[in-house]
């Protein structure tokens, strides 16, 4: 165990801090989740993939600069204290990427990662359904061959910013009767391809977050499916575990939400009740947590180790740990935590936060089933109707 | 930076979880809780025999001469299996303040060698522990250090069937250079790392408990309430445990925010086990309201762990000066500040 930073790693901390004091944009975007906002992140994309930021534990080849995973947690540490904004193309580069990466052929690598890194393409999950939400293997959307080509007929739901990305990946029922899991592929689509139809949903903020997807014969290349047919569930349980795990949450961004908490505490003063004030401990504590519990994954992933069930423990402690420290917000603030603008165009970050955060426990697969995971898979617990 | 366990510490951890299951298990508990002293020459011998009592003494002196780290790791251990000799306190807390205080050679190769048995005594603490069968006191006084002897006196009794309690003493014998806090510190992250041991062995109980317990035709683990319980409390103590470490490396190092991070370790560890001892006994039903089951050891070792070395308002106002007063740089480049 050596805590310390070596000289490259911090000479690289200086790269990025100094990188980032040039180009991060002054005052904040407007949201992610309206199109005149999405517009501005998509430009910061590039902005970042200028500098050959955009994903840089990739392969230089892709774009990257392959580097390892604690110089992508000091990338990361430098990203959020400078107040960057939030990725545009996270399901790309955390979710969809390593996907690629994993069991995509050389040309589908060659075609998609480029552009994903560099911020040309946004994508968007489309896994859920209406009638397919926690329980992904009851997807009804069907991809029925034709040639050289899938046609697609059916609808997905709640696929974050497909109101404007560029592209999707979801899976689709490839064989005609199959049921839960069996039969199903990875598929990737162009979202602006004939037969697609994007209805916006209002969140609970009032934005146009995510969308429904309707699919009406829309034709897809057979060279756009990732992995063998009928094999999409276990590419999709694979996306899922990056997006619980390291990759997606890293612990900066928490860290960076338990240093604004710490500032809004001793700005109130004596205001704050003591409960609150241990919850603003308490903040410090799960982020500083949160971090160490990333570094030490991280160390063994280096190492040659993998992350399994584990992951669904860091989706419960980071999910959880957001909510708290904005609810531990709404409270310190009281009153003043009602209004959406604290004053002309300054937006009540922390109102915006908490209505974020408790959609936490809810995607990339609900806390409850995190939790049967843990016991099943971490702690060999029997499954019920079993015996 | 390298946030692994090395080698040498997985052998060391795996030898003596061996070696504690061995020889320490649920049975020795129950028979040790018969016994007037609670304690037992034999396992006392066979502490020194594995050189868990010289661990962090000097090579000079007849010890192993490792760190914090490793002493942590052991102290996980002893609480995993409830051992009941006092180790902990001596050897893991006196015998590198001795170390560094320098001048006391005599008593660390007493200490590896079993002779020698220190206990500790500190204003954070209402009671002294195992000052009965000490041959040593190392005592706070003044903000620095004392070392002597004192007969133990009033004996307190504890929630822990298997601790031993005394009411404070006079200590008479020589200052020794060294700081009170340097003392509390090391001896609350020892107290930390106890708990999380205590909470592992409570989590592998209730496992095994709700594996095999039947109710309505399937085994009570098969209950979706029952695993988020469990779940739930796995994400509290694995989350404690690079926190723990983290406190560790500090220590060892003599970090600037040491106490800090000691008292982050101290509620995260305490905080776990304390939540898992209220898991546990959910998962046992009744059964775990007796003494039927082992499950009880642990529990009061968590609870006794949780008070001792700073109650959680002492190490939550210490988070609270530090955080919130400024004392340490927060934020997302603060990770190991
Ligand atoms: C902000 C946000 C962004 C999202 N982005 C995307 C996206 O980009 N792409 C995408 O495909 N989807 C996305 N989703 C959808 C998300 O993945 C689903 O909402 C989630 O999987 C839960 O499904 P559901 O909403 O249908 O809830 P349901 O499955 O109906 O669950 C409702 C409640 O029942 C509980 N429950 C269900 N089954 C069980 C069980 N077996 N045991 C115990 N409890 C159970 C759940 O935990 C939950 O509390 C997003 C959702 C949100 C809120």
């Amino acid at each position: 165990m050596d805590l310390a930073y070596t000289p490259e790693q911090q000479a690289f901390r200086a790269e990025v801090r100094e990188w980032m004091a040039a180009n991060v944009p002054v005052g904040a975007l407007v949201t992610l989740e309206r199109e005149d906002g999405y517009r501005q992140h998509v430009a910061w994309e590039r902005r970042l993939a200028s500098g050959n930021w955009g994903m840089v534990t990739w392969p230089e080849a892709y774009g990257g600069r392959g580097l390892d995973l604690i110089q992508w947690l000091i990338f990361e540490e430098e990203y959020w204290r400078a107040g960057a904004p939030n990725r545009a193309n996270q399901n790309g580069i955390f979710l969809l990427g390593p996907t690629i990466m994993e069991f995509g052929t050389d040309e589908q690598k060659a075609r998609f990662l480029t552009p994903m890194a560099k911020g040309e393409v946004i994508w968007a999950q489309a896994w859920s359904e209406p009638g397919a939400g926690s329980d992904m293997a009851a997807i009804a959307s069907r991809a029925v061959r034709d040639g050289d080509h899938y046609v697609l007929t059916g609808q997905k739901t709640w696929s974050s910013r497909a109101a404007y990305a560029d592209w999707g990946f979801g899976l689709f029922r490839t064989e005609e009767g199959s049921k839960r899991h069996k039969g199903l592929s990875f598929l990737l689509f162009d979202l602006n391809a004939p037969g697609i139809t994007r209805r916006p949903i209002r969140q609970l903020h009032g934005d146009t977050g995510f969308a429904e997807l309707f699919f009406d014969e829309v034709r897809v290349p057979v060279a756009n499916r990732i992995s063998g047919e009928g094999e999409g569930w276990n590419v999709a349980m694979a996306t899922a575990g990056f997006e619980r795990g390291l990759m997606l949450r890293s612990p900066a961004r928490f860290q960076a939400t338990a240093a604004r908490l710490v500032e809004l505490c001793r700005a109130q003063g004596s205001r704050v009740s003591p409960g609150a004030r241990e919850a603003v401990s308490a903040a410090w504590k799960g982020a500083q947590a949160y971090a160490y519990n990333t570094y030490m994954v991280a160390s063994r992933i280096i190492a040659g180790g993998h992350i399994g069930a584990e992951a669904s423990l860091n989706k419960i402690f980071w999910s959880e740990l957001d909510r708290a420290m904005h609810r531990t917000a709404m409270q310190i603030l009281g009153a003043a935590a009602e209004l959406r603008h604290f004053a002309d165009g300054e937006v009540n970050a922390w109102l915006e936060g908490y209505i974020f955060s408790l959609s936490g426990p809810i995607y990339a697969g609900s806390n409850e089933i995190q939790r049967n995971i843990i016991a099943e898979r971490l702690l060999g617990l029997p499954r019920q109707g079993a015996g | 930076m390298d946030f692994r366990l090395t080698e040498d510490q997985r052998a060391l951890v795996d030898g003596v979880r061996e070696f504690l299951s061995g020889t320490h298990g649920a049975e020795v508990l129950r028979a040790l809780d018969g016994e007037p002293t609670r304690r037992s020459s034999a396992i006392a011998a066979s502490l020194v025999e594995m050189g868990l009592p010289g661990l962090m003494v000097p090579a000079d002196q007849g010890g192993l001469g490792l760190g914090t780290v490793e002493a942590v790791l052991i102290a996980i251990e002893a609480g995993r299996a409830g051992l009941s000799e006092p180790l902990i306190d001596g050897a893991f807390v006196a015998a590198p303040l001795l170390t560094n205080a320098g001048g006391q050679d005599a008593l660390l190769a007493a200490i590896a060698s079993g002779e020698a048995r220190v206990a500790l005594q500190h204003p954070a603490n209402p009671w002294v522990a195992d000052l009965d069968g000490a041959t040593h006191v190392l005592s706070a006084r003044a903000g620095g250090l004392l070392i002597g002897t004192a007969a133990a006196q009033h004996p307190a009794d504890s929630v822990d069937p298997l601790r031993r309690l005394s009411k404070p003493v006079t200590v008479a014998g020589t200052p020794v250079a060294g700081s009170s806090d340097d003392l509390l510190n090391r001896a609350a992250l020892m107290a930390a790392a106890q708990a999380l041991g205590a909470a592992d062995a409570m989590l592998a109980l209730s496992v095994d408990y709700a594996g095999t317990r039947q109710q309505f035709g399937e085994p009570i683990g098969a209950f979706q309430a029952v695993k988020h319980h469990l779940a739930s409390a796995t994400v509290a103590i694995e989350f404690a445990r690079p926190v723990l470490l983290r406190a560790a490396c500090a220590v060892e190092h003599g970090e600037a925010h040491a106490s800090v991070h000691v008292s982050h370790a101290k509620l995260a560890a305490c905080d776990a086990a304390v939540a898992m001892a209220e898991t546990a006994i959910q998962v046992h039903g009744a059964m775990g309201y007796t003494y039927e089951v082992d499950l009880h050891f642990w529990m009061k070792r968590a609870w006794a762990m949780a008070g001792a070395w700073g109650d959680r308002a002492f190490h939550l106002s210490r988070i609270d000066a530090a955080v919130i007063g400024g004392a340490i740089p927060v934020g997302p480049a603060e990770t190991f500040a």
